[in-house]
């Protein structure tokens, strides 16, 4: 047993040092796969997993690299490269930060991309390799987006940059082929190859003129300087100029693209801050309505509870009159608030059963005096507010308008006691009142 | 010529900082001694 593990051991340390290995040449996928196999043998073989941490630092996989990094920690917690490794990183929170970031980002694009919105993820993945050059995975999606809109050039330019990172990535180099097939540079590449290697046999007729034999003349010196101009200024004309023209349009786009980032951030603050400032209106207006409610002098709050004291100072005088007259300019509704209930309770059961006669009393009383009809029907119509279904108050009321020589107004009330009230001694009155 | 709705299919989403914790959690730390000594420890039952 013990010397199947000293074998495993021994197993793990080679791969350790074929990853190690490749990972100096820059072959990082190489490397990862060995440190992978090493660490199988042996998970606690630290020194490949720090390393295959590093790998995936260095392929901008910033998120696998901390997650191997942690875990070596654990295992081996003393005199471990790791914990360097992990401080540095939470030291540099800017770049942990960004790193954070650029794998939400590259979700999100590979999200895009594989549902069939791939200018989205193209913009996406532009600015996130522009920020991360080395996010190998980044590189390769926006490699192969761009081969699929038929932009090898610029495909080109991401897998090249994949290579510089890691040298020998296949899938970089599988897309790089057919990159090269596409823009006819694996022509040109086996051309060059094919005379570099190939020769023929010597010939008696060959003749080998040395390189430095010349024959020129002074005329010709100056046509070949001329010769020499021109091709010079076609060159800077042809290849110099666009490329740096390319260049400066780059920039400028990809500046663009960063105001109107920014543009669009600063409206949503904007629309954040006016969202707050409209919030924050509505609340004062409903704290103003809120006390004007309280304050107002008819119908707020305070005033209906003071109406309220001054029904129950009544009371305590036992004049009912005044209690049956303040409590027709109660408003109930606005009491309701669980403070007052029973005594409400009480002073509705009250007037219901006897405030609304004194108002009728104090109506008839006015309505047998010259000229005070219209007040008479002021206390008959609170004395309705209490009582509804009162027919002597509607009776009342029809008597003194037509005191008043109002007799549609009159007639309206009769008709509504015969109508609404024909079981009641008035109903025969009214009837009468009516010439029925 | 690459078939380019196999190649999409075959990326992966990257780890992000903040699914460390969870990633962690679940990697699986079982090695070939870890077998080994199970494999052992059934064989002797």
């Amino acid at each position: 047993m013990d010397r199947t593990i000293n074998k495993n051991y021994q197993i793990a340390n080679s791969y350790y040092n074929r990853g190690l290995e490749l990972a100096g040449q820059r072959d990082l996928t190489g490397a990862a796969r060995y440190l992978k196999r090493s660490l199988l043998f042996n998970k606690f073989q630290t020194e490949a997993r720090n390393l295959l941490g590093l790998v995936y630092y260095e392929v901008g996989e910033a998120g696998a690299a901390l997650s191997q990094w942690v875990i070596s920690l654990n295992l081996k917690p003393q005199d471990n490269l790791a914990e360097e490794y992990l401080q540095r990183l939470y030291k540099a929170q800017s770049y942990l930060e960004m790193a954070d970031q650029a794998g939400k980002k590259f979700n999100q694009a590979l999200n895009y991309a594989q549902n069939d919105n791939q200018d989205l993820a193209v913009l996406l993945l532009m600015r996130l390799t522009g920020d991360m050059p080395n996010f190998v995975k980044a590189q390769l999606l926006l490699a192969l987006l761009y081969m699929n809109h038929e932009d090898y050039t610029k495909a080109g330019r991401c897998l090249f940059q994949v290579l510089k990172t890691d040298r020998m990535n296949p899938k970089a180099q599988r897309y790089m082929t057919d990159v090269k097939e596409n823009t006819g540079r694996a022509e040109i590449e086996r051309r060059k190859f094919k005379n570099a290697f190939s020769h023929r046999q010597m010939q008696d007729d060959d003749i080998i003129i040395p390189p430095s034999y010349k024959e020129n003349t002074g005329l010709q010196s100056v046509l070949n300087i001329l010769v020499g101009l021109l091709m010079g200024a076609a060159v800077i004309f042809f290849l110099v100029l666009p490329a740096s023209r390319e260049s400066i349009n780059r920039r400028h786009n990809q500046e663009l693209q960063r105001y109107m980032e920014q543009l669009n951030q600063k409206s949503i603050t904007i629309d954040e801050l006016n969202s707050r400032l409209a919030e924050a209106d509505a609340a004062q207006k409903n704290a103003e309505d809120s006390l004007q409610g309280l304050l107002d002098e008819n119908g707020g709050v305070l005033s209906q509870y003071q109406t309220l004291i001054r029904i129950l100072k009544a009371y305590q005088d036992e004049d009912m009159r005044t209690a049956a007259l303040l409590y027709t300019n109660l408003d109930l509704t606005v009491l309701q608030d669980g403070v007052v209930d029973e005594i409400l309770a009480w002073l509705i059961q009250d007037m219901q059963l006897k405030g609304y006669q004194e108002l009728l009393k104090m109506g008839d009383e006015l309505l047998n005096q010259e000229g005070k009809a219209q007040q008479a029907i002021d206390y008959y119509q609170r004395s309705l507010k209490i009582n509804p279904t009162n027919p002597q108050a509607l009776y009342q009321i029809g008597l003194a308008y037509l005191k008043l020589n109002n007799t549609d107004a009159a007639n309206q009330y009769f008709g509504d006691i015969i109508m609404n009230h024909a079981d009641s001694e008035y109903a025969r009155q009214a009837r009468e009142q009516r010439g029925y | 010529m690459l078939d380019f709705e196999d190649e999409i299919s075959r990326f992966k989403p990257s780890l992000e900082v903040g699914a460390v914790e969870e990633a962690i959690k679940q990697e699986d730390l079982t090695d070939m001694n870890d077998l080994i000594t199970e494999i052992f420890k059934t064989v002797k039952e």
